[in-house]
Protein backbone atom coordinates (compact mmCIF):
# COMPACT_ATOMS: atom_id res chain seq x y z
CA UNK A 1 0.00 0.00 0.00
CA UNK A 2 1.47 3.06 -0.82
CA UNK A 3 -0.99 6.15 0.52
CA UNK A 4 -4.19 6.28 0.80
CA UNK A 5 -7.21 4.41 -1.15
CA UNK A 6 -9.42 7.78 -1.07
CA UNK A 7 -9.14 11.06 -1.79
CA UNK A 8 -8.15 13.55 1.27
CA UNK A 9 -10.58 15.89 1.42
CA UNK A 10 -9.84 20.15 1.66
CA UNK A 11 -12.07 23.07 2.75
CA UNK A 12 -12.26 23.71 -0.80
CA UNK A 13 -13.34 20.32 -1.79
CA UNK A 14 -15.43 18.81 1.08
CA UNK A 15 -19.02 19.20 0.91
CA UNK A 16 -20.29 22.04 1.98
CA UNK A 17 -21.77 20.75 5.13
CA UNK A 18 -18.45 19.08 5.73
CA UNK A 19 -16.84 22.75 5.46
CA UNK A 20 -16.58 23.99 9.11
CA UNK A 21 -14.01 20.94 10.38
CA UNK A 22 -11.63 22.18 8.16
CA UNK A 23 -11.98 25.76 9.48
CA UNK A 24 -9.34 25.34 12.61
CA UNK A 25 -6.65 23.48 9.59
CA UNK A 26 -6.01 20.31 8.76
CA UNK A 27 -8.33 18.20 11.17
CA UNK A 28 -6.16 15.03 10.13
CA UNK A 29 -6.90 12.52 7.51
CA UNK A 30 -9.83 10.64 9.55
CA UNK A 31 -11.71 13.57 9.36
CA UNK A 32 -10.40 14.40 5.62
CA UNK A 33 -11.40 11.34 4.72
CA UNK A 34 -15.06 11.18 6.54
CA UNK A 35 -15.75 14.20 4.61
CA UNK A 36 -16.92 12.51 2.12
CA UNK A 37 -19.96 11.55 3.91
CA UNK A 38 -21.13 14.33 5.72
CA UNK A 39 -23.99 12.64 7.49
CA UNK A 40 -21.42 9.98 9.16
CA UNK A 41 -18.59 12.96 9.70
CA UNK A 42 -21.18 14.64 11.71
CA UNK A 43 -21.82 11.85 14.54
CA UNK A 44 -18.66 10.33 13.55
CA UNK A 45 -16.51 12.58 14.90
CA UNK A 46 -17.53 13.70 18.40
CA UNK A 47 -18.61 10.03 18.84
CA UNK A 48 -15.09 8.94 18.37
CA UNK A 49 -13.92 12.02 20.24
CA UNK A 50 -15.82 10.85 23.17
CA UNK A 51 -15.36 7.34 22.90
CA UNK A 52 -11.72 7.75 23.05
CA UNK A 53 -11.45 10.61 25.06
CA UNK A 54 -12.97 8.79 27.91
CA UNK A 55 -15.68 9.45 30.32
CA UNK A 56 -13.89 9.15 33.46
CA UNK A 57 -10.75 7.35 32.93
CA UNK A 58 -8.36 9.24 32.76
CA UNK A 59 -5.65 10.09 30.14
CA UNK A 60 -3.33 7.66 30.67
CA UNK A 61 -5.77 4.87 31.04
CA UNK A 62 -7.77 5.83 27.90
CA UNK A 63 -3.65 5.91 25.80
CA UNK A 64 -2.79 2.61 27.14
CA UNK A 65 -6.18 1.21 25.77
CA UNK A 66 -6.03 2.63 22.93
CA UNK A 67 -2.25 1.85 21.34
CA UNK A 68 -2.53 -1.87 22.94
CA UNK A 69 -5.60 -2.02 20.88
CA UNK A 70 -4.26 -0.95 17.76
CA UNK A 71 -0.89 -2.35 18.25
CA UNK A 72 -3.24 -5.73 18.25
CA UNK A 73 -4.43 -4.73 15.56
CA UNK A 74 -1.90 -4.14 13.52
CA UNK A 75 -2.33 -0.46 12.81
CA UNK A 76 0.25 1.72 11.82
CA UNK A 77 -1.88 4.72 12.14
CA UNK A 78 -3.72 4.58 14.91
CA UNK A 79 -0.64 3.04 16.69
CA UNK A 80 1.82 5.28 15.43
CA UNK A 81 -0.85 8.53 15.99
CA UNK A 82 -1.89 7.41 19.73
CA UNK A 83 1.92 6.55 20.62
CA UNK A 84 2.68 9.97 20.25
CA UNK A 85 -0.44 11.34 22.27
CA UNK A 86 0.65 8.87 24.70
CA UNK A 87 3.97 10.12 25.46
CA UNK A 88 2.05 13.48 26.59
CA UNK A 89 -0.29 11.24 28.56
CA UNK A 90 2.23 10.29 31.48
CA UNK A 91 3.16 7.20 29.13
CA UNK A 92 6.58 6.80 28.64
CA UNK A 93 9.00 5.88 25.38
CA UNK A 94 9.72 2.40 26.76
CA UNK A 95 6.18 1.55 28.13
CA UNK A 96 5.18 2.61 24.61
CA UNK A 97 7.39 -0.50 23.40
CA UNK A 98 5.80 -2.35 25.56
CA UNK A 99 2.40 -1.73 24.33
CA UNK A 100 3.62 -2.74 20.73
CA UNK A 101 5.34 -5.71 22.43
CA UNK A 102 4.30 -9.00 23.01
CA UNK A 103 5.03 -8.49 26.75
CA UNK A 104 2.41 -5.31 27.00
CA UNK A 105 2.70 -6.73 31.18
CA UNK A 106 5.70 -4.36 31.08
CA UNK A 107 3.73 -1.14 30.38
CA UNK A 108 1.39 -1.62 33.94
CA UNK A 109 2.35 0.07 36.45
CA UNK A 110 -0.18 -2.30 39.20
CA UNK A 111 -2.41 -4.66 38.69
CA UNK A 112 -5.02 -2.88 37.91
CA UNK A 113 -3.16 -1.82 34.59
CA UNK A 114 -2.11 -5.42 34.21
CA UNK A 115 -5.35 -7.07 34.21
CA UNK A 116 -6.61 -4.04 32.02
CA UNK A 117 -4.15 -4.56 29.53
CA UNK A 118 -4.42 -8.57 29.10
CA UNK A 119 -8.68 -7.76 29.20
CA UNK A 120 -7.63 -5.06 26.00
CA UNK A 121 -6.01 -7.99 24.28
CA UNK A 122 -8.88 -10.21 24.34
CA UNK A 123 -11.37 -7.96 23.64
CA UNK A 124 -9.87 -6.32 20.59
CA UNK A 125 -8.37 -9.90 19.52
CA UNK A 126 -11.18 -12.58 20.79
CA UNK A 127 -14.07 -13.95 20.01
CA UNK A 128 -16.90 -13.91 21.57
CA UNK A 129 -17.19 -13.47 25.22
CA UNK A 130 -14.39 -12.43 27.94
CA UNK A 131 -12.99 -15.41 30.19
CA UNK A 132 -14.10 -15.34 33.41
CA UNK A 133 -10.67 -15.27 34.57
CA UNK A 134 -9.90 -11.99 33.08
CA UNK A 135 -13.70 -10.26 33.72
CA UNK A 136 -13.34 -10.87 37.53
CA UNK A 137 -9.60 -9.43 37.60
CA UNK A 138 -11.23 -6.54 35.70
CA UNK A 139 -14.25 -6.98 37.77
CA UNK A 140 -12.23 -6.46 41.11
CA UNK A 141 -11.65 -2.53 40.45
CA UNK A 142 -13.79 -1.40 37.29
CA UNK A 143 -17.51 -0.83 37.93
CA UNK A 144 -20.32 -1.51 35.30
CA UNK A 145 -20.18 2.05 33.99
CA UNK A 146 -16.19 1.88 33.61
CA UNK A 147 -16.68 -1.35 31.93
CA UNK A 148 -19.10 0.15 29.75
CA UNK A 149 -16.62 2.93 28.80
CA UNK A 150 -13.49 0.58 28.47
CA UNK A 151 -15.62 -1.55 25.89
CA UNK A 152 -16.45 1.19 24.23
CA UNK A 153 -12.92 2.53 24.08
CA UNK A 154 -11.63 -0.68 22.87
CA UNK A 155 -14.56 -1.48 20.29
CA UNK A 156 -14.15 2.11 18.58
CA UNK A 157 -10.40 1.82 18.67
CA UNK A 158 -11.31 -1.25 16.26
CA UNK A 159 -13.61 0.59 14.04
CA UNK A 160 -10.55 3.19 13.58
CA UNK A 161 -8.22 0.35 13.14
CA UNK A 162 -9.93 -1.38 10.01
CA UNK A 163 -10.56 2.17 9.11
CA UNK A 164 -7.67 4.11 8.75
CA UNK A 165 -5.75 0.69 7.78
CA UNK A 166 -7.87 -0.46 5.52
CA UNK A 167 -7.67 3.13 3.59
CA UNK A 168 -4.19 3.68 3.91
CA UNK A 169 -4.01 6.78 6.13
CA UNK A 170 -1.09 8.22 6.37
CA UNK A 171 0.29 9.47 9.66
CA UNK A 172 1.19 12.49 10.38
CA UNK A 173 4.49 14.54 10.34
CA UNK A 174 3.41 15.58 14.08
CA UNK A 175 3.03 12.47 14.96
CA UNK A 176 6.49 11.23 13.36
CA UNK A 177 8.05 14.01 14.62
CA UNK A 178 7.25 13.55 18.53
CA UNK A 179 8.20 10.12 18.07
CA UNK A 180 11.48 10.83 16.78
CA UNK A 181 11.65 13.98 19.46
CA UNK A 182 11.10 10.63 22.27
CA UNK A 183 13.46 8.08 20.79
CA UNK A 184 10.41 5.83 19.49
CA UNK A 185 11.02 4.78 16.04
CA UNK A 186 8.45 2.93 14.38
CA UNK A 187 10.64 -0.14 14.11
CA UNK A 188 10.56 -0.55 17.33
CA UNK A 189 6.88 -0.32 17.69
CA UNK A 190 6.69 -3.09 14.82
CA UNK A 191 6.05 -0.96 11.98
CA UNK A 192 8.83 0.30 9.34
CA UNK A 193 9.50 3.55 8.26
CA UNK A 194 7.28 3.54 5.40
CA UNK A 195 3.26 3.03 4.93
CA UNK A 196 1.34 -0.31 5.66
CA UNK A 197 2.40 -3.17 3.15
CA UNK A 198 -0.70 -5.36 4.30
CA UNK A 199 1.28 -7.94 5.28
CA UNK A 200 0.68 -9.54 8.86
CA UNK A 201 3.05 -7.83 11.06
CA UNK A 202 4.79 -9.50 13.86
CA UNK A 203 5.32 -7.96 17.12
CA UNK A 204 8.51 -7.07 18.37
CA UNK A 205 9.37 -9.25 21.46
CA UNK B 1 -28.01 15.53 9.77
CA UNK B 2 -30.32 17.15 11.73
CA UNK B 3 -33.87 16.89 11.50
CA UNK B 4 -36.13 19.30 9.55
CA UNK B 5 -39.57 20.35 9.93
CA UNK B 6 -42.44 20.37 7.33
CA UNK B 7 -42.89 24.39 7.78
CA UNK B 8 -39.10 25.08 8.15
CA UNK B 9 -38.40 24.34 4.66
CA UNK B 10 -41.67 25.92 3.16
CA UNK B 11 -40.76 28.99 4.99
CA UNK B 12 -37.39 29.04 3.87
CA UNK B 13 -39.20 28.99 0.04
CA UNK B 14 -41.17 31.57 0.98
CA UNK B 15 -39.10 33.81 2.39
CA UNK B 16 -36.66 33.47 -0.45
CA UNK B 17 -34.35 31.94 1.42
CA UNK B 18 -34.11 28.46 -0.60
CA UNK B 19 -35.38 28.28 -4.23
CA UNK B 20 -38.88 26.55 -5.49
CA UNK B 21 -37.64 24.02 -7.52
CA UNK B 22 -36.70 21.06 -6.60
CA UNK B 23 -34.19 19.14 -9.02
CA UNK B 24 -33.25 16.32 -10.28
CA UNK B 25 -30.34 14.72 -12.56
CA UNK B 26 -32.14 12.45 -14.04
CA UNK B 27 -28.66 11.30 -15.53
CA UNK B 28 -25.19 11.71 -16.59
CA UNK B 29 -25.23 10.62 -20.23
CA UNK B 30 -25.77 12.43 -23.58
CA UNK B 31 -25.69 12.01 -27.07
CA UNK B 32 -23.65 14.72 -27.11
CA UNK B 33 -20.35 16.22 -25.53
CA UNK B 34 -20.81 20.38 -25.25
CA UNK B 35 -17.39 22.09 -25.02
CA UNK B 36 -18.53 23.53 -21.77
CA UNK B 37 -20.30 21.01 -19.98
CA UNK B 38 -20.51 21.05 -16.42
CA UNK B 39 -20.68 16.94 -15.86
CA UNK B 40 -18.60 16.06 -18.92
CA UNK B 41 -21.51 14.35 -20.33
CA UNK B 42 -21.08 12.17 -23.38
CA UNK B 43 -21.95 9.25 -24.98
CA UNK B 44 -19.48 7.18 -23.45
CA UNK B 45 -19.76 7.87 -19.80
CA UNK B 46 -21.67 6.12 -16.99
CA UNK B 47 -25.22 6.84 -17.10
CA UNK B 48 -25.58 7.11 -13.60
CA UNK B 49 -29.68 7.12 -13.67
CA UNK B 50 -31.66 8.83 -10.66
CA UNK B 51 -33.66 5.84 -9.38
CA UNK B 52 -37.23 6.55 -10.91
CA UNK B 53 -38.75 4.99 -7.98
CA UNK B 54 -37.09 7.41 -5.82
CA UNK B 55 -37.73 10.36 -8.36
CA UNK B 56 -41.42 9.97 -7.81
CA UNK B 57 -41.60 9.34 -4.10
CA UNK B 58 -39.16 12.72 -3.52
CA UNK B 59 -41.35 14.19 -5.86
CA UNK B 60 -44.18 13.70 -3.60
CA UNK B 61 -42.31 14.34 -0.66
CA UNK B 62 -41.21 17.85 -1.90
CA UNK B 63 -44.37 18.67 -2.68
CA UNK B 64 -45.49 18.02 0.77
CA UNK B 65 -42.41 19.75 2.22
CA UNK B 66 -43.34 23.28 0.21
CA UNK B 67 -41.64 22.66 -3.21
CA UNK B 68 -43.57 24.45 -6.00
CA UNK B 69 -41.93 23.07 -9.00
CA UNK B 70 -39.67 20.35 -10.21
CA UNK B 71 -36.62 20.92 -12.49
CA UNK B 72 -35.10 17.52 -14.40
CA UNK B 73 -31.86 17.58 -16.03
CA UNK B 74 -28.77 15.68 -16.77
CA UNK B 75 -26.95 14.48 -19.18
CA UNK B 76 -29.78 14.20 -21.69
CA UNK B 77 -32.61 13.13 -20.00
CA UNK B 78 -34.56 12.19 -22.64
CA UNK B 79 -31.92 8.93 -23.72
CA UNK B 80 -33.77 7.20 -20.43
CA UNK B 81 -36.05 4.94 -21.94
CA UNK B 82 -38.37 5.35 -18.88
CA UNK B 83 -38.19 9.64 -19.77
CA UNK B 84 -41.54 10.13 -21.20
CA UNK B 85 -44.07 8.18 -18.31
CA UNK B 86 -41.54 9.35 -15.51
CA UNK B 87 -41.57 13.26 -16.80
CA UNK B 88 -45.59 12.52 -17.13
CA UNK B 89 -46.00 10.80 -13.19
CA UNK B 90 -43.29 13.57 -12.05
CA UNK B 91 -45.53 16.60 -13.69
CA UNK B 92 -48.33 15.31 -12.32
CA UNK B 93 -47.27 16.15 -8.55
CA UNK B 94 -45.96 19.60 -9.71
CA UNK B 95 -44.84 21.65 -12.59
CA UNK B 96 -41.86 20.61 -13.97
CA UNK B 97 -39.07 21.84 -16.75
CA UNK B 98 -36.80 19.23 -18.16
CA UNK B 99 -33.34 20.54 -20.08
CA UNK B 100 -32.63 18.72 -22.74
CA UNK B 101 -30.62 19.28 -25.90
CA UNK B 102 -33.57 18.64 -28.30
CA UNK B 103 -31.84 16.66 -30.73
CA UNK B 104 -33.80 13.66 -29.88
CA UNK B 105 -37.01 14.32 -30.95
CA UNK B 106 -37.38 12.57 -34.45
CA UNK B 107 -39.95 9.44 -35.61
CA UNK B 108 -41.24 7.58 -32.31
CA UNK B 109 -39.49 9.65 -30.19
CA UNK B 110 -41.22 12.71 -30.73
CA UNK B 111 -44.45 10.71 -31.23
CA UNK B 112 -44.34 9.50 -27.83
CA UNK B 113 -43.61 13.01 -26.23
CA UNK B 114 -47.04 13.69 -27.31
CA UNK B 115 -48.43 12.30 -23.78
CA UNK B 116 -46.38 15.40 -22.63
CA UNK B 117 -48.99 17.89 -23.44
CA UNK B 118 -51.44 16.81 -21.13
CA UNK B 119 -49.43 17.28 -18.34
CA UNK B 120 -47.56 20.45 -17.11
CA UNK B 121 -44.60 19.80 -18.73
CA UNK B 122 -41.94 22.59 -20.48
CA UNK B 123 -39.14 21.31 -22.37
CA UNK B 124 -36.43 23.47 -22.06
CA UNK B 125 -33.60 23.09 -24.86
CA UNK B 126 -29.91 24.98 -25.36
CA UNK B 127 -29.50 26.92 -28.16
CA UNK B 128 -26.30 29.08 -28.20
CA UNK B 129 -26.19 30.80 -31.45
CA UNK B 130 -28.57 32.06 -34.08
CA UNK B 131 -26.02 30.73 -36.23
CA UNK B 132 -25.05 27.00 -36.87
CA UNK B 133 -21.57 27.27 -37.21
CA UNK B 134 -20.81 29.51 -33.96
CA UNK B 135 -23.82 27.13 -32.23
CA UNK B 136 -22.37 23.97 -33.26
CA UNK B 137 -18.61 24.85 -32.75
CA UNK B 138 -19.47 24.78 -29.18
CA UNK B 139 -22.29 22.29 -28.92
CA UNK B 140 -21.52 19.52 -31.94
CA UNK B 141 -22.49 19.01 -36.23
CA UNK B 142 -25.88 19.14 -37.05
CA UNK B 143 -26.79 20.45 -33.71
CA UNK B 144 -28.26 23.53 -34.88
CA UNK B 145 -30.27 21.90 -37.18
CA UNK B 146 -31.92 19.64 -35.25
CA UNK B 147 -33.21 21.74 -32.87
CA UNK B 148 -34.96 24.28 -34.92
CA UNK B 149 -36.65 21.64 -36.75
CA UNK B 150 -37.78 20.23 -33.28
CA UNK B 151 -38.83 23.26 -31.21
CA UNK B 152 -41.89 23.84 -33.75
CA UNK B 153 -43.31 20.29 -33.47
CA UNK B 154 -43.22 20.58 -29.95
CA UNK B 155 -45.14 23.51 -29.87
CA UNK B 156 -47.50 22.35 -32.21
CA UNK B 157 -47.85 19.37 -30.19
CA UNK B 158 -48.66 21.73 -27.70
CA UNK B 159 -45.80 21.13 -25.60
CA UNK B 160 -44.16 24.50 -23.67
CA UNK B 161 -40.84 24.97 -25.11
CA UNK B 162 -38.38 27.37 -23.23
CA UNK B 163 -34.65 27.98 -25.03
CA UNK B 164 -31.65 28.36 -22.72
CA UNK B 165 -28.93 30.29 -24.25
CA UNK B 166 -25.28 29.66 -23.06
CA UNK B 167 -22.34 32.50 -23.94
CA UNK B 168 -18.76 32.87 -23.22
CA UNK B 169 -19.19 36.54 -24.15
CA UNK B 170 -22.59 37.80 -24.58
CA UNK B 171 -22.40 39.27 -28.74
CA UNK B 172 -25.28 42.08 -28.91
CA UNK B 173 -25.92 41.63 -32.66
CA UNK B 174 -26.03 37.51 -32.12
CA UNK B 175 -28.06 37.63 -29.59
CA UNK B 176 -30.77 40.04 -31.40
CA UNK B 177 -30.72 37.27 -34.48
CA UNK B 178 -31.31 34.46 -31.71
CA UNK B 179 -34.41 36.11 -30.58
CA UNK B 180 -35.45 37.03 -34.05
CA UNK B 181 -34.92 33.23 -34.73
CA UNK B 182 -36.80 31.85 -31.67
CA UNK B 183 -40.05 34.24 -32.27
CA UNK B 184 -39.78 33.21 -35.80
CA UNK B 185 -40.28 30.08 -34.35
CA UNK B 186 -42.60 30.22 -31.86
CA UNK B 187 -40.91 30.66 -28.49
CA UNK B 188 -41.78 34.42 -27.18
CA UNK B 189 -39.17 36.64 -25.05
CA UNK B 190 -40.16 35.68 -21.57
CA UNK B 191 -39.23 31.87 -22.46
CA UNK B 192 -36.09 32.73 -23.57
CA UNK B 193 -32.83 32.98 -20.82
CA UNK B 194 -29.47 33.78 -21.37
CA UNK B 195 -26.63 32.63 -19.18
CA UNK B 196 -22.53 32.52 -18.77
CA UNK B 197 -20.85 29.66 -18.85
CA UNK B 198 -20.16 28.20 -15.15
CA UNK B 199 -16.46 27.22 -14.87
CA UNK B 200 -17.21 23.56 -13.62
CA UNK B 201 -16.73 20.57 -15.27
CA UNK B 202 -15.57 20.47 -18.92
CA UNK B 203 -15.71 24.35 -19.18
CA UNK B 204 -12.79 24.12 -16.06
CA UNK B 205 -11.26 22.19 -18.08
CA UNK B 206 -10.83 24.30 -20.67
CA UNK B 207 -10.66 27.12 -19.13
CA UNK B 208 -13.76 28.38 -20.12
CA UNK B 209 -16.71 30.68 -18.34
CA UNK B 210 -16.93 32.20 -14.48
CA UNK B 211 -16.07 30.82 -10.90
CA UNK B 212 -19.37 30.02 -9.04
CA UNK B 213 -19.45 29.27 -5.67
CA UNK B 214 -22.48 29.95 -2.94
CA UNK B 215 -22.10 33.55 -3.00
CA UNK B 216 -23.56 33.65 -6.51
CA UNK B 217 -25.42 30.39 -7.24
CA UNK B 218 -28.83 30.75 -5.39
CA UNK B 219 -29.60 27.51 -2.77
CA UNK B 220 -32.10 24.81 -5.16
CA UNK B 221 -31.66 21.45 -3.70
CA UNK B 222 -30.75 19.05 -6.14
CA UNK B 223 -30.50 15.56 -6.21
CA UNK B 224 -28.53 13.18 -7.53
CA UNK B 225 -27.37 9.74 -7.50
CA UNK B 226 -24.53 10.48 -5.26
CA UNK B 227 -26.22 12.63 -2.69
CA UNK B 228 -27.92 16.21 -2.53
CA UNK B 229 -26.62 19.66 -3.16
CA UNK B 230 -26.29 22.97 -3.30
CA UNK B 231 -27.57 24.21 -6.26
CA UNK B 232 -28.02 22.30 -10.19
CA UNK B 233 -24.51 23.58 -10.65
CA UNK B 234 -22.90 21.39 -7.87
CA UNK B 235 -23.09 18.34 -8.71
CA UNK B 236 -20.33 18.53 -11.69
CA UNK B 237 -17.46 16.44 -13.02
CA UNK B 238 -14.27 17.48 -13.69
CA UNK B 239 -11.30 14.25 -15.24
CA UNK B 240 -13.82 12.17 -14.59
CA UNK B 241 -14.27 12.84 -10.59
CA UNK B 242 -17.02 13.90 -8.64
CA UNK B 243 -17.03 17.68 -7.32
CA UNK B 244 -18.34 17.41 -3.73
CA UNK B 245 -17.70 21.35 -2.82
CA UNK B 246 -21.03 21.67 -2.77
CA UNK B 247 -22.83 18.75 -1.68
CA UNK B 248 -24.78 18.89 1.15
CA UNK B 249 -25.64 15.45 1.75
CA UNK B 250 -25.12 11.54 0.80
CA UNK B 251 -28.43 10.34 2.03
CA UNK B 252 -31.12 11.13 -0.14
CA UNK B 253 -33.24 7.98 0.12
CA UNK B 254 -35.59 10.75 2.08
CA UNK B 255 -35.96 14.40 1.11
CA UNK B 256 -36.35 16.11 4.57
CA UNK B 257 -32.93 15.61 5.96
CA UNK B 258 -31.23 16.78 2.50
CA UNK B 259 -33.27 19.83 2.46
CA UNK B 260 -32.32 19.98 6.27
CA UNK B 261 -28.93 20.08 5.45
CA UNK B 262 -29.29 22.58 2.33
CA UNK B 263 -30.71 25.26 5.13
CA UNK B 264 -28.90 24.24 7.82
CA UNK B 265 -26.12 25.54 5.47
CA UNK B 266 -28.37 28.59 4.14
CA UNK B 267 -28.78 29.33 7.77
CA UNK B 268 -25.02 28.79 8.62
CA UNK B 269 -25.49 26.26 11.52
CA UNK B 270 -23.55 23.29 10.97
CA UNK B 271 -21.36 20.93 12.85
CA UNK B 272 -17.86 22.64 13.20
CA UNK B 273 -15.85 19.39 14.51
CA UNK B 274 -15.45 18.17 17.78
CA UNK B 275 -14.20 20.03 20.45
CA UNK B 276 -10.96 18.32 21.04
CA UNK B 277 -9.57 16.22 17.90
CA UNK B 278 -6.20 15.00 19.20
CA UNK B 279 -8.52 11.26 19.30
CA UNK B 280 -8.96 11.78 16.18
Amino acid sequence: MSGPIVRMLTGDTAPLTARRVFERGDPGPIAASLAHVPELLEVGLPFFGRALRGVTVGLRTAELVIVRASAVLGCRYCTLTHAAVALDADVTPEEVRALCSDQPAAAARDDRERSLLAWVDAVAAGHGPVVTELTDAMSAWADDATLIELTTMVGCTVLLNRYCSSLGLPVSAGSMARLDEAGVTPDALGFGEGEDTGEEREMPA
Amino acid sequence: MSAVRTSSVRSAIDDGRLGERLWFYANYVCNLACSYCLTESAPDVPARELDGALMRSLAAEGAGLGFRSIGVTGGEPFMRRDAVPLLADLADVLPLVVLSNGTLFTGARLRALGRLAAHPVRIQISLDSSTAVANDAMRGPENFRKVVEAIPKLIDMGIGVRIATTVQHRDADDLAALCELHRSLGVPDDDHVVRGIVRRGRALMRGMGEDAGIDRLGPELTITTDGAFWSPFGPTIAEGRLDTDLMVARDVRTLAPAAGALIGVIDGSRYTGPEDDRFT
